[in-house]
């Protein structure tokens, strides 16, 4: 009987693993056919299978879009916008939150609509109009613009995430931080920031990917090639009438590779703190 | 306490950097292009003011409607993955050997620009040479179907990398969410006797729930404003078999150059969401979480 | 606390330092004028074509030392909506591409763009090749010059042909039998990627022609004429005569012209109708093999008997031309820099970059490969160019045409229906 159990429990573990398993390949078969075509010319991209190895791997690729795309820039540029607008997005959204979900006023419900409705925008209609605005402001082709930007278009979004995740938070803790004399601030910062870093670093790896990948706003209102991103950066690569794959593949490849970097060692991260938030909790 | 909790100016310092940045660059464009949709423009000209002319025509435009069906098709589909997502984040969630390695794979293609992810399905799905069509030949099928060709299958065709795209993303809030459960309460569950299925569905989704609800919202709403793929893998095509409320509208507005008609899409599209969010919201309350 | 602070402090510093940047750049830079450029052709995909505009900048800029040219190169569908969005604030660089009639008339009518009839009159007076600037014309005065000039012939691999033991067709009828014998040959007879339907366009433009006559489709569309003529209703049921006979490429409405044309150069499909740009492909690109190149030549498009059209009447026209800025405030060295532009790309089009310019040419002096040469003497001897139908539209009117392309293709709608569509279109 034993052993019938034993043999059921290890049928059902290597299903699951088999689902997960196939689950993963499907997810990850992009990675490898995004590295092997970027090593490929145009023509083998079209005339071979998708998971073919490139005949002889063309390296020039990578090289050819390291001079002629400008890529350092372009990469520099796509750091600082995406890591100051995640900073300052976390920052405000945990703000808002805090203060509709912690703190006592008629008002909260009313607030967190705004925010919930601000998903709905869809981006294209405000274009227009927000590039009027700007360049009446005189502040078409700048870096704060696009920051500014990229804050505000991922607030609500971050709102919402952070908003499920802070009604779970007991409020014990704040009640005894105030007994204990706390401040509005001291409790923000010292306790409140601290027990929803899951949540916080979950949003900014969601905010990372999306400004990191961002096209139109930075189409839109930067001109200039010395604030240019990365995902404008592929664009140098698709002509009036031809397309040179491998070197988009190329410059995807070396635009994805930060990204992939940052999200392992961050997710880690994550792990720390939940299991020394499981312990004390 | 309550003072402390309730003190105004504190409230007021907290929530002015997001409201501002909001109402100023999301809400005021916004009106600004329901503005706009009061008048006949093509982007230079003058502004003639037409009323409600574009919203008329909206009602009786074909395309619109078709769009509209395409774009509330791709949320329901998009619900549905949520339950298969679920699903798979509550199996990560036990501890088992690779949870975090998988999650992080399946997290792998949201981290691609939707313009690798193109290129990508638009290979798989090519008529002769894509990974599909060349199994069903091999398997001695004549004609494969000519997935981004047939106006039938189109818009089938395209949630799927759509889905894909985004699986990581809601496994990774979900997980988020199922591990911060407090642990004492499972391990009360199962000194209770309660097996692996009853803990999840009895226990853990409930005290998801709020999580869960805000995922459907943001599924539902995601995919109405749904452009990129779709944009790019089939331009809407072929005539407008795969166009979506999103698409149309940018068409509209950028390429033919009908800023009027197009912002009343825009805006069309907004009240669409709203409705949708609405119905949803009742809905999910209506279940008695 | 800090920790937040720094952080804050710190960006806010950094966006500062930013601004300083701009600043002190903008105080070297009053002494000297500047002209915002912007162009189709980025260095990672129009390799030549960038090179050659950087050449003629260098030449420019050394030629006029106080006049600083500041390039922008983009590609086609972001140019598109760069325009659009530009304009709309009336913030247009000094010098940049258009595309003639349909697509440039919004931006004459939004008084956007400035006439440039005095270069006409002056320097470049006789310099184009009649017919080409007229795209550019409207109520009058000229708002674009055109650096390129394109016509559509069907090119073929030879080798398939021997195959299938087929000869070059010169009636449309003989162009039929030619399908069905490729198509024995279990040989894709054209290739066409109509997911841009331009290309399905290129075909049924074709058919209008051969059987309505050289001026049918133009009068229709500027309205002396209408869409729901005879002739017309026919080329549309011819094109579905093609479709319905297999002479299309598997799945060619899902498929990019790119795609579609990776048929071709890979030697499954043995025709593929499309403009001369393509050309680099046949004769110069090293990416094909020497081989296939020898193996392509090209026919023009077969008559139709008891059609109106002639043999040497091609679809083409002009491509992008350039434009200034109405409201430049540097307008007398704009137009000094698109007539040197213009005419320095005459000079080196066909050598160094392997497309044809408007401007004439003079094939003796140059060293070019032989199917050059074969297309500019068709040019010279052409009876008609009529202008891409998408491109003689305007954009709303074109975005419809497609679309029904693409429905005629998929046997979505009836040539009767298909040319009603069109009338309707026009209201």
């Amino acid at each position: 009987m034993k052993v019938l159990c034993v043999i059921i429990s290890v049928v059902r573990k290597s299903l699951l693993y088999i689902g997960l398993g196939t689950i993963a390949v499907f997810q990850i078969f992009p990675l490898m056919w995004l590295v092997l075509f970027s090593l490929k010319s145009n023509q083998e991209i079209f005339d071979l299978s998708p998971l073919s190895l490139p005949p002889e791997p063309r390296w020039d690729n990578y090289l050819r879009v390291w001079n002629e795309g400008n890529i350092s820039q372009y990469f520099f540029n796509s750091v600082i916008y995406t890591g100051i607008s995640v900073v300052l997005t976390i920052l405000f959204a945990s703000m808002v939150t805090f203060a509709i979900t912690r703190m006592k006023w008629k008002l909260s419900g009313l607030v967190l609509g705004i925010f919930t409705v601000g998903m709905m925008i869809p981006l294209h209609s405000t274009l227009i109009p927000l590039f009027n605005m700007f360049l009446r402001a005189g502040m078409i082709n700048h870096p704060i613009t696009i920051i500014l930007l990229y804050t505000t278009f991922n607030l609500p979004i971050t709102i919402l995430i952070l908003f499920g995740f802070y009604q779970t938070l007991p409020r014990e803790l704040e009640e005894a931080a105030i007994m204990d004399g706390a401040s509005i601030h001291k409790l923000f910062l010292s306790i409140i920031l601290p027990m929803t870093s899951p949540v916080i670093v979950t949003a900014a790896i969601i905010n990372m990917i999306y400004n990191w990948n961002e096209f139109i706003f930075m189409n839109t209102f930067i001109s200039s090639e010395e604030y240019r991103t990365l995902t404008v950066g592929i664009q140098n690569f698709i002509g009036q009438y031809t397309t040179d794959w491998g070197a988009i593949g190329a410059t995807l490849v070396i635009s994805m590779l930060p990204i992939l970097i940052l999200f392992f060692i961050l997710s880690d991260r994550i792990m720390e703190g939940l299991t020394a938030g499981s312990i004390k909790g | 306490m309550n003072e402390v909790l309730a003190s105004r100016k504190a409230i007021i310092f907290y929530i002015i950097p997001a409201l501002l940045l909001v109402v100023l660059f999301m809400y005021i464009p916004l009106i600004l292009t329901g503005y706009y949709g009061l008048m006949e423009w093509n982007g230079m000209g003058e502004m003639i003011f037409t009323g409600l002319d574009h919203y008329r025509r909206l009602i009786g435009d074909p395309l619109f409607w078709d769009s509209a069906k395409h774009s509330l098709m791709l949320g329901l589909f998009s619900t549905l993955a949520l339950v298969a997502y679920l699903i798979v984040s509550l199996i990560l969630s036990q501890k088992m050997k690779g949870a975090n390695l998988l999650r992080k794979i399946y997290l792998i293609p949201m981290l691609l620009s939707s313009v690798a992810i193109a290129q990508l399905w638009l290979r798989i799905y090519h008529p002769t040479n894509g990974i599909f069509n060349t199994f069903l030949i091999y398997l001695g099928v004549e004609n494969p179907p000519t997935w981004l060709a047939d106006p039938n299958l189109v818009l089938y065709a395209l949630f799927v990398p759509i889905i894909w795209q985004y699986a990581g993303f809601y496994i990774l809030i979900y997980y988020t969410a199922l591990k911060n459960i407090s642990v004492d309460v499972l391990e009360a569950a199962s000194m209770d006797g309660a097996n692996v299925w009853q803990t999840a569905w009895k226990i853990k989704v409930p005290m998801i729930m709020d999580i869960i609800k805000v995922t459907v919202i943001l599924a539902v709403v995601g995919s109405l404003k749904y452009f990129d793929l779709i944009f790019v893998m089939t331009g809407g095509g072929p005539n407008g078999a795969s166009e979506v409320l999103a698409s149309y509208m940018y068409r509209t507005a950028f390429r033919s150059f009908d800023f009027g008609y197009g912002s009343a899409l825009a805006f069309a599209l907004l009240l669409v969401c709203l409705i949708t969010t609405v119905v949803v919201r009742k809905i999910t309350t209506l279940k008695g979480v | 606390m800090s920790k937040v602070t720094v952080i804050i402090v710190t960006s806010l510093l950094f966006i500062s330092g930013c601004s300083q940047s701009n600043h002190s750049g903008g105080a070297v830079e009053s002494q000297q004028k500047t002209i915002e450029f912007m162009h189709l052709w980025p260095s990672g995909s129009s390799t030549t074509h960038y090179r050659v505009v950087e050449e003629i900048i260098e030449a420019f800029e050394s030629e006029n030392p106080g006049i600083v040219i500041n390039a922008e190169p983009i590609d086609n569908e972001q140019y598109k909506d760069r325009m659009t969005v530009l304009s709309s604030a009336n913030n247009l660089p000094d010098v940049g591409f258009t595309w003639a009639a349909g697509y440039l008339e919004p931006f004459v009518e939004g008084g956007r763009i400035a006439p440039l009839d005095q270069l006409l009159a002056e320097d470049l007076k006789d310099a184009f090749v009649p017919g080409t600037v007229e795209a550019f014309q409207m109520e009058g005065a000229t708002y674009g010059l055109p650096l390129e000039l394109n016509i559509a012939p069907i090119y073929f691999n030879k080798s398939l042909f021997i195959e299938a033991g087929v000869q070059v067709p010169s009636t449309y009828e003989e162009f039929l039998g030619v399908i069905q014998v490729l198509l024995e040959h279990n040989i894709t007879p054209i290739t066409v990627g109509n997911r841009d339907a331009w290309t399905g366009s290129l075909w049924y433009m074709y058919l209008a022609d051969r059987y309505g006559g050289a001026s049918a489709l133009t009068q229709a569309i500027n309205r002396t004429g209408s869409f729901t003529e005879q002739s017309f209703v026919e080329a549309a049921r011819e094109i579905q005569n093609l479709v319905d006979q297999n002479a299309f490429v598997t799945g060619f409405n899902g498929l990019s012209n790119d795609e579609a044309k990776a048929e071709f150069l890979n030697g499954n499909a043995a025709m593929y109708l499309m403009g001369s740009w393509d050309l680099p492909e046949f004769t110069t690109n090293e990416a094909n093999s020497q081989e296939f190149r020898d193996s392509i030549d090209y026919f023009k498009f077969p008559t139709v008997a008891g059609g109106a059209g002639d043999i040497e009447s091609w679809v083409g026209g002009p491509g992008v031309g350039l434009y200034v800025a109405e409201n430049s405030d540097v307008k007398d060295e704009a137009l000094a820099f698109v007539k040197f532009f213009i005419e320095k790309w005459g000079e080196k089009a066909v050598t160094e970059v392997g497309v044809i310019p408007a401007t004439k040419v003079d094939t003796e002096v140059l060293d070019i490969h032989e199917m050059y040469i074969k297309i500019l003497k068709d040019l010279n001897q052409a009876s008609h160019i009529t202008l891409f139908a998408d491109v003689q539209m305007s954009p709303a009117v074109a975005q419809i045409h497609l679309n029904l392309i693409q429905a005629l293709f998929g046997q979505e709608v009836t040539p009767e229906q298909f040319a009603l569509e069109h009338e309707e279109a026009f209201e």
